[in-house]
């Protein structure tokens, strides 16, 4: 039987450019959550997130980053060209798709491989519209404006999937997981179940995201998702005071491959993809389920594919949002799907560190769980003080907590009910 | 894929109106569609768009009607009827559910608001936008535009609660979204499922990018519509059996597809004029006398439906003991091609 295992892994995160910044950070128990500096926030009612410290991105520096690939100083020049570099999940994606592939030491011996990419919606630019909203309407007819370089009314959905696969020379077919915050999930699941069914022997996956722009920032306010409070401490997953999320933005990718294939190559597995499951609420569009029941079979099917019992799971990264609905429903999945083990199972969310990446969230928490296989170190939970009788749950508090593990669990729930689990293990443990 | 899954039902909306039985008779006849403009945002641009749905047949209701697009709509209303089609009454928790989804498609009577009140002297104020020009919309215009609502209003109104998965698609995605069906029936990860498309290329901003990239010139017309099969991994009287799904990116290998040795009707779903002598060519290498449609005739091209449209116009079409092959071309380059064969394996 065919095993996918990571054999690279790239992040850009509120931390910085790179996994081991992501893992530092986390190892310190720092959090990221700050003012907003991209853009004037300042009159929005939304001004703090989970911010990667990339104010503007320059294309020499973009370019610079992604030398030694062929196609880089073209895409970069291109993307620049048509106003692309606008879409900031596009050069994080290219950033951490780049540095996944130079990790698991591919070159064009791996250029045949898949993308697996989940992406966030399309970026507004309200900005370009400006020039053709005349005496009080849109002006479609204004083709002189609306065909300028740089107005795109909003960036192409795929346009990330297509500059990594441009970047990376891949020839294989590209999925664009458009799943809200379970695709980051999804897209990882699927690369492996490509992997294992034989169709791919290399996947490059992941997500990217970046709502942290004037309309992603107030199109979320307007719901009421994120916490009122503009603070560094604005999401407090598990926390009895959680009152909202806080946005996040980065990216984090990774080459999935066949575990046979990675060693002939002497690629080091950074950890395996044991198992997934995926299951929809099927609720209501604005909530999720409350008592968790499909979470919770997300949960146990993706045991069940790894061939795990509860007792084996050594940590789960929640998806613990911080939101007054998302928590205690997780909190109920989580318990019903490991029973007495609950309590014992350690559970954490970094999105009061690095806020909620959205479709990027599941890869980036991924990612985080390779702090266990890399330093026998569960991330903690940031702004975690006050636990909540309704999210009963040995939720790890500030700092990380020392523990060696062999199996992870990973829970992502998107907007719309979508829910993925997925069971990673130690590169050279026992499953 | 190797194995065959059935096909067991099906749901449909376009421009011939809510339903997939008679759609490839009408695609046959070259009936005309009630084509119309892109009125309200690019007059003179002829399109295909679904006319006004009956409320009996429509999707949730008009509270759920407000969170969703148009698509999302669309895709709702042709899950139900698949669903019913089918049959699958009973444990809907169990039923997976892929769709190809497309581009947000947010009404636009929302962005006028927004830009009233944020625009100065030609120009964006954030100043405005963060203190008057975010309170102007309304606040359910958020939900409208996450592309995965394409699925998930659907799974919402009907309960379905199995593993799904939403792909944006220009073509590519709406084939994948099938494969993924297929294997998680024959891998045992549902007994059940439905599998399709939903999309509009008439939302103005889609069409402008449509223009932009060339698209528009080259022949490509707007439509819309949504399409879902009903599957499950075995059935006494399956509509037709399900024989190969694949897919090759732009400039890949097209000799990789999996195409049938005969085929007895060619369905084709090409975005314009330069995919439809490609797909043509490739049909003619399994099939020089069959029966051949081109569901973008009339139909235009739906981006993320226009493959599932022609999947259930050759169910339509497809008679005892024969085979369809189905071959879509999207805007993203993408070769779908789908097998079905009717009488059993």
């Amino acid at each position: 039987m065919r095993r996918a295992v990571i054999s690279g892994a790239g992040v850009v995160s509120p931390f910085g450019v790179g996994l081991q910044p992501l893992l530092d950070a986390l190892a310190a128990g720092r959090a990221a959550v700050g003012p907003i500096r991209s853009f004037d926030a300042s009159h929005f009612p939304v001004r703090v997130a989970g911010e990667v410290p990339l104010s503007t991105i320059a294309p020499a520096w973009l370019a610079g980053k992604l030398a030694g690939f062929g196609p880089a100083d073209l895409l970069v020049h291109d993307l620049e060209r048509d106003g692309s570099l606008r879409d900031r999940k596009v050069p994080f994606a290219l950033l951490a798709a780049a540095e996944a592939w130079r990790a698991a030491g591919c070159g064009p011996a791996e250029q045949h491989a898949s993308l697996s990419i989940a992406i966030g919606l399309e970026q507004a630019f309200l900005e370009d519209f400006a020039p053709i909203w005349r005496e009080g309407a849109i002006d479609w007819t204004a083709q002189a404006a609306a065909s300028l370089p740089f107005v795109r009314f909003r960036s192409p959905v795929d346009l990330a999937a297509r500059s990594v696969r441009q970047l990376l020379e891949l020839r294989g077919l590209a999925v664009i997981h458009a799943s809200a915050c379970a695709a980051g999930g999804l897209a990882v699941a699927h690369a492996a179940a490509l992997v294992e069914r034989g169709e791919s022997d290399v996947v490059v996956c992941g997500g990217t995201d970046s709502m942290v722009n004037p309309l992603g920032i107030g199109g979320l306010a307007r719901i009421g998702a994120p916490s009122p409070r503009n603070e560094p401490d604005a999401c407090r997953p598990f926390d009895r005071r959680r009152d909202g999320l806080a946005i996040g933005e980065g990216a984090a990718m990774f080459v999935v491959e066949d575990e046979r294939r990675a060693e002939a190559r002497g690629a080091t597995a950074l950890a395996r993809v044991l198992g997934w499951g995926s299951t929809q609420d099927g609720y209501r569009a604005t909530t999720p389920r409350p008592d968790g029941a499909a979470a919770r079979r997300a949960m146990e099917l993706a045991l069940s594919r790894a061939g795990l019992s509860p007792a084996e799971v050594g940590y789960v990264n929640a998806h613990g949002t911080g939101t007054p609905l998302n928590d205690p429903a997780e909190a109920r999945a989580i318990r019903g799907a490991f029973g007495a083990q609950a309590e014992r199972i350690p559970v954490s969310s970094i999105k009061g560190a690095v806020g909620h990446l959205m479709s990027a969230s599941g890869a980036i928490e991924l990612a985080s769980c390779l702090l266990a296989f890399q330093r026998d170190l569960l991330p903690g939970t940031a702004h975690h003080r006050e636990p909540d009788p309704d999210c009963p749950l040995p939720v790890i508090g500030e700092q990380p907590r020392h523990a060696t593990i062999d199996v992870a669990l990973s829970n992502s729930f998107g907007f719309g009910g979508q829910n993925v689990c997925l069971a990673l293990g130690h590169p050279g443990g026992r499953k | 894929m190797s194995d065959a899954v059935a096909i067991v039902g099906a749901g449909a909306v376009s421009a011939y109106g809510v339903g997939w039985r008679g759609l490839g008779k009408s695609l046959v006849k070259l009936a005309v569609a009630p084509s119309v403009e892109l009125a309200a945002s690019h007059p003179g641009v002829l399109c295909s768009s679904v006319s006004e749905v009956p409320s009996r047949l429509d999707a949730g209701d008009a509270r759920a009607r407000k969170l969703m697009s148009r698509a999302a709509r669309l895709g709702a209303i042709a899950m139900r009827e698949a669903l019913v089609d089918a049959g699958f009454h009973d444990r809907r928790e169990e039923i997976g559910a892929w769709m190809g989804v497309g581009a947000s498609g947010v009404a636009m009577q929302d962005v006028p608001c927004i830009l009233a009140e944020s625009v100065r002297e030609g120009a964006l104020s954030l100043e405005k936008l963060g203190e008057r020009g975010i309170a102007a919309c309304n606040p359910l215009f958020t939900f409208q535009t996450l592309n995965n609502f394409s699925l998930c209003h659907g799974a919402i109104l009907e309960g379905l609660g199995g593993p799904n998965g939403a792909f944006f698609s220009r073509g590519a995605g709406t084939v994948t979204a099938l494969a993924e069906a297929v294997h998680s029936l024959l891998e045992g990860d549902c007994d059940r499922a439905v599998a399709g498309g939903a999309d509009t290329a008439l939302h103005p901003i889609t069409w402008a990018e449509l223009v932009r990239d060339g698209f528009a010139n080259r022949g490509l017309m707007p439509g819309e519509g949504a399409a879902v099969l009903a599957l499950c991994r075995r059935s006494e009287r399956p509509l037709a059996l399900l024989r190969s799904v694949a897919a090759v990116p732009e400039g890949g290998d097209i000799a990789s597809l999996t195409l049938p040795s005969h085929a007895d009707l060619v369905v084709l779903a090409p975005w314009g004029a330069p995919a439809r002598a490609l797909l043509s060519d490739l049909a003619a290498s399994r099939c020089s006398a069959c029966r051949t449609i081109d569901v973008s005739l009339t139909l235009g091209d739906s981006l993320a439906a226009a493959p599932p449209l022609a999947w259930v116009a050759a169910l339509d079409l497809l008679k005892s003991g024969e085979t369809a092959l189905v071959l879509s071309a999207g805007v993203d380059g993408c070769i779908g091609s789908v097998v079905l064969r009717q009488g059993g394996p």
